[in-house]
């Protein structure tokens, strides 16, 4: 990169007889003081605020006195003070002629707000550097709601990749639904072996229904659950186990000899029952 | 990669693997690591730690934190100046012991941890290097 | 020293024994031979192994629990395994640890449940 191009970056301020009327001036000063949703802020080469819209102190809270002449750090989280974060700003800026920025920034009354800054570098026509140009916007509401979404959305993702409910005093069940990878089934074995302990359940009803593969890696993983769930305590039915996995089991000779299995949930369900010693009506009975 | 703490703990008396182990739960519990992965890991440094004890004739854990742009991580070493191991990739096999253990320490830090390597010599005794991360 | 404690009581014929979170290998040993002479002195008719507290289940650990389980059977007990912690159970069967041949009960309640239940006094 030589230095006539890094000079030419950033906006290039025309002497104002050339290029604008009065008038046309008058109109971007309005513009200016109108713009509500954006804080709109001179600094100096050095960072110190030289210009203030009423914006800014809506959105910031400092009246144009009293932030005039002070440097614009003020604004940053003592965090990015403490790492130089203003001045890495102000040299990307000059540097490329526009630097932008999603982060928190810090109110008069210390608040904080999520803001989008942007940074331009304000050139005169031979490349010397005026100053910045300081664009912000606050979007700590939409921030909020992005997070909102975000949480809800996790949440519901977990529930759909090992959601686990107790389904009778002393039973949990977990209706797997899908392709049990590693991650998935360290997942599901986390989520288990918890609900077993926070609810006290003594059995632990497996379905594999809407399991539609079994490879050596989900049958292994199934294995590995199934022995976690002994050790604290409890014990698992396998239930949905339907021809075509039964057989893919016996061929990748996966011992399940010790485990109880049936190929519906209502049959594992009366196991279950049988289980806590639980009286099951004559005609459901095995 | 950033280091972001770390320290060390003399494996010289039995109760020292205790101290190893509390030492690795505080430092794990750092990076954010949950429960599960926290015991993952402490019960892979009791494993290595008793074995720099019982073959090793004693040595060192050393405990690094560690920061990429991706991942927080912990690292440990352990490292003492016993007789070595002959065969490691033997020692590394499920089942394999010659002090009448389970031969169950060497093979279950390697799935317990996310990365491990062993170097060893009988001149320099021998090193076991284990890391585990967490996606940031 | 780490030396911690290991708390032996005798309920409902049964002998109870709970282990300290982190005990180091001298605790684990004493273990042992503590709950055999107990055992013998108590004409206890089972033994239940109270985990609950305990945060770290390392091969050696595990392989004092299971020989002390041989042993009791061998004396004519029964031995149940109570109260696992998840995490616990969790890194045991990933490590590979092998709790054969010993029952497990959710928490002390349970295990003595389950000894009533299948050898009443
Ligand atoms: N630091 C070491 N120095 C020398 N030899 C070692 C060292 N660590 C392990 N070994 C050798 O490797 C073998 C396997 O170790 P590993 O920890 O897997 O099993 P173990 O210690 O024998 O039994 P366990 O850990 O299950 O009680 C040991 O028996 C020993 O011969
Ligand atoms: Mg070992």
């Amino acid at each position: 990169m030589n230095k006539a191009s890094s000079k030419s970056k950033g906006v290039v301020i025309e002497p104002q007889e050339t290029r604008s009327s009065e008038a046309s001036g008058d109109l971007l000063r309005l513009l200016v003081e109108n713009i509500k949703e954006y804080a709109i802020t001179i600094l100096d080469p050095e960072g110190m605020v030289t210009s203030w819209s009423p914006s800014a102190e809506k959105i910031k809270g400092y009246k144009a006195d009293e932030i005039v002449g002070k440097h614009f750090s003020a604004f940053h989280t003592p965090e990015d003070v403490a790492s130089g974060k203003p001045e890495r700003e102000l040299a990307a800026a000059a540097k490329d002629g526009r630097y932008e920025d999603e982060t928190w920034r810090v109110r008069k009354d210390g608040t904080r707000f999520w803001a989008n800054v942007i940074l331009t570098a304000l050139r005169d026509k031979k490349g010397n550097l005026l100053g910045y140009g300081k664009v912000t916007r606050d979007l700590t509401e939409r921030k909020r709601a992005e997070e909102q979404i975000r949480q809800q959305s996790r949440e519901i993702l977990e529930m759909a990749t090992v959601p686990v409910v107790q389904v009778w005093e002393g039973i949990v069940l977990v209706p797997l639904i899908g392709v049990l990878d590693s991650e998935r089934s360290q997942q599901l074995m986390e989520k288990l072996l918890e609900r077993i302990t926070a609810t006290s359940s003594p059995v632990a009803l497996v379905d594999i229904t809407g399991v539609p593969t079994i490879d050596t890696k989900t049958a292994q993983h199934l294995v590995e659950t199934i022995k976690a769930v002994r050790f604290v305590g409890a014990d698992v039915v396998l239930t949905g186990v339907r021809p075509a996995i039964a057989q893919t089991l016996v061929h990748l000779g996966i011992d399940l000899s010790n485990v109880t299995t049936r190929s519906s949930l209502a049959a594992g369900l009366r196991v279950a029952f049988g289980m806590l010693h639980l009286c099951v009506s004559a005609e459901s009975a095995d | 990669m950033n280091l972001l703490d770390e320290g060390s703990v003399a494996i010289v008396e039995e109760t020292d693997i205790v101290t190893v182990r509390q030492t690795v739960r505080e430092a794990a519990g750092q990076i954010g690591l949950g429960v599960t992965d926290v015991t993952r890991v402490v019960t892979a440094a009791s494993e290595l730690a008793r074995n720099v004890f019982k073959y090793g004739n004693g040595g060192s854990m050393t405990w690094k934190l560690l920061e990429s742009e991706f991942a927080k991580g912990i690292e440990l070493t352990f490292q003492d100046k016993g007789p070595g191991i002959p065969d490691i990739e033997q020692a590394l096999q499920d089942g394999f012991s010659t002090g009448g253990g389970l031969g169950m320490g060497l093979p279950g830090a390697k799935k317990l941890m996310d990365e491990m390597s062993v170097d060893s010599s009988p001149q320099i005794g021998t090193r076991v290097v284990v890391r585990k991360w967490r996606s940031i | 020293m780490h030396r911690e404690t290991i708390t032996v009581i005798k309920v409902r014929g049964v002998l109870m024994v709970t282990m300290p979170a982190d005990p180091d290998d001298a605790t684990i040993s004493a273990l042992q031979e503590k709950t055999l002479e107990a055992m013998e002195e108590y004409e206890a008719r089972g033994l239940i192994l109270d985990l609950s507290r305990v945060d770290t289940l390392d091969s050696y650990f595990a392989r004092t629990v299971t020989e002390t389980g041989k042993m009791v059977n061998l004396m004519g007990g029964q031995t149940i395994i109570a109260g696992m912690r998840p995490a616990v159970a969790i890194t045991a069967t990933q490590l590979g640890l092998n709790l054969a041949f010993i029952r497990t009960a959710l928490g002390v309640d349970q295990a003595l449940d389950l000894m009533s239940e299948e050898h009443p006094v």
